[in-house]
């Protein structure tokens, strides 16, 4: 009996308490900093070192370079650089390895389109998803946590 | 019975059939959306303004759908199954009072009317389930008439003590016993019959914590595997009118009917006082359905023959007791 009581008694509250669904395809999620979303690239950061695609685990980036129009310099330029979203995982490792930032996280996620080749994602695009960027990359950690690593 | 009176009454059995009909379909609604609020969630509100046409959408997609009738099926029975469930649900209500001029038919025999015509529902269900020829509905329509059968019993008997106390079968004469201030009503004399009449009828209800004829969790579904579309449909529907007998049926033998809780508020229309009950005691349903797990199935009898059938009885005597002590 007083538990059946009591039970009711949590339906009851539970009339007026928060409700903890999101409202989401209406009202856009936010989410946390440091989210493995779609990645950003920023192709004049590149020097073509070609890291990030040796350590795709499912080797979903193809790059090319292309020779510096300025002789005296000897760092390539990025040509093409297209992410194949059918088989990215997201693992962040591509933007981990990368020496010059020139490709980081964003908090977007939305990829659902009606083709799959929809999903092969080229160099203007990833560098138009310019929006929701990770604010803290290895080379631009916070101060407190380049000093103190990880608590 | 003049021309004039039997279109009266034709008219006003459809107007009841429409009430009926909105009442479930808000009925459903309301059921979703305060599932939903106790279970921290919003429910239904994408179709129309805040989902009001949810059960709309739903009810209109069960009449679209393809009725099938399996070849194998017993066709007549098949057909005739979900209205034999669904008329006596209908029928019942005729002999419900909502107010003091407010009803159908005044029965003196009104409360036995309607524990005779609520059993025929069971009939319903057996046929729905053997007419189908499928072993899963036939074992789903055993369970429900097994279970019906079984909490009919304390639901009449716990009736017994209301009668008791009015010395009346007739609806209207048991709620004018009620009149006065809101411990006349027969909940807080009777109080152990209430007990016993809820839980009774909530299985009478197939509703939560008693659905085990079509436990989603457990079976697909119980009598009506087969059924498909608007067949499908009319068991819902008679599910919840009965939800909608059920509840205006406590309210009179319990709540008073269409009294005022307090001579003072009288001024109120008995009416009003009757909807506000009725939808208390929808509610009360709801919010049992939202906190409830399901009964273990090997508790289900022994609920009803060892636990409500002595409670009941007892009461019964009780109340004649104390009626010949206070004599």
């Amino acid at each position: 009996m007083k538990g059946i009581a009591k039970g009711l008694g949590v339906t009851l509250r539970g009339l007026t308490t928060k409700k903890v669904t999101h409202n989401y395809p209406d009202e856009p999620l936010n989410m946390p900093d440091r989210f493995r979303g779609v990645q950003h690239f920023i192709p004049e950061l590149c020097i073509v070192c070609n890291q990030c695609a040796r350590i795709c685990p499912t080797e979903c980036i193809t790059l090319t370079g292309k020779p510096n129009p300025d002789p005296e310099k000897r760092v390539k330029l990025i040509d093409t650089f297209d992410i194949n979203f059918e088989i990215c995982i997201l693992c962040d490792l591509c933007t981990e390895v990368c020496p010059t930032e020139a490709i980081v996280m964003t908090n977007n996620f939305e990829l659902a389109t009606y083709s799959r080749d929809d999903l092969m994602k080229d160099k203007d695009w990833l560098s138009d998803n310019n929006t929701n960027i990770r604010s803290e990359n290895s080379r631009n950690l916070s101060p407190a946590a380049a000093k103190g690593g990880a608590k | 019975m003049g021309v004039s009176a039997t279109i009266t009454m034709i008219f006003a059995a459809v107007l009841m059939l429409l009430i009926v009909l909105g009442f479930v379909t808000y009925a459903i609604y309301f059921e979703r959306k305060v599932l939903g609020w106790m279970q921290l969630r919003i429910g239904p509100n994408r179709t129309g303004p805040f989902g009001l046409l949810q059960s709309v959408a739903d009810v209109f997609k069960l009449l679209i759908k393809e009725d099938t009738i399996p070849s194998k099926a017993d066709r007549a029975l098949f057909i005739l199954a979900p209205a034999i469930a669904f008329v006596p649900s209908f029928a019942v209500i005729a002999t419900l009072p909502f107010g003091e001029n407010l009803y159908f038919a005044d029965l003196n025999v009104g409360l036995l009317y309607y524990g005779a015509l609520s059993s025929i529902s069971t009939m319903g269900i057996i046929l729905g389930g053997w007419a189908s020829n499928n072993k899963y509905s036939l074992l789903g329509g055993m369970r429900s008439a097994a279970q019906m059968i079984s909490y009919e019993v304390p639901l009449i008997l716990s009736m017994v003590g209301v009668i008791l106390m009015s010395g009346s079968l007739n609806l209207r004469v048991i709620v004018e016993g009620q009149e006065g201030w809101f411990w006349q009503w027969n909940l807080f004399p009777q109080i152990i019959a209430f007990g016993v009449f809820i839980i009774a009828a909530i299985s009478e209800l197939n509703r939560t914590p008693f659905d085990l004829p079509e436990a989603e969790s457990e079976l697909v579904a119980g009598y009506h595997v087969e059924y498909s579309g608007f067949r499908f449909a009319f068991f819902m529907l008679a599910e919840y009118t009965y939800m909608f007998a059920v509840s205006a049926l406590t309210t009179v033998l319990f709540l008073g009917g269409w009294h005022a809780p307090a001579p003072f508020l009288e001024f109120i229309p008995g009416f009003i006082w009757f909807v506000l009950k009725f939808a208390g005691c929808v509610f009360f349903l709801f919010w049992i359905r939202a906190s409830m797990p399901r009964i273990r199935v090997d508790q289900l009898m022994g609920l009803a023959w060892k636990v409500l059938l002595p409670i009941a009885l007892v009461n019964i005597f009780l109340t004649a007791f104390v009626k010949m002590l206070l004599q």
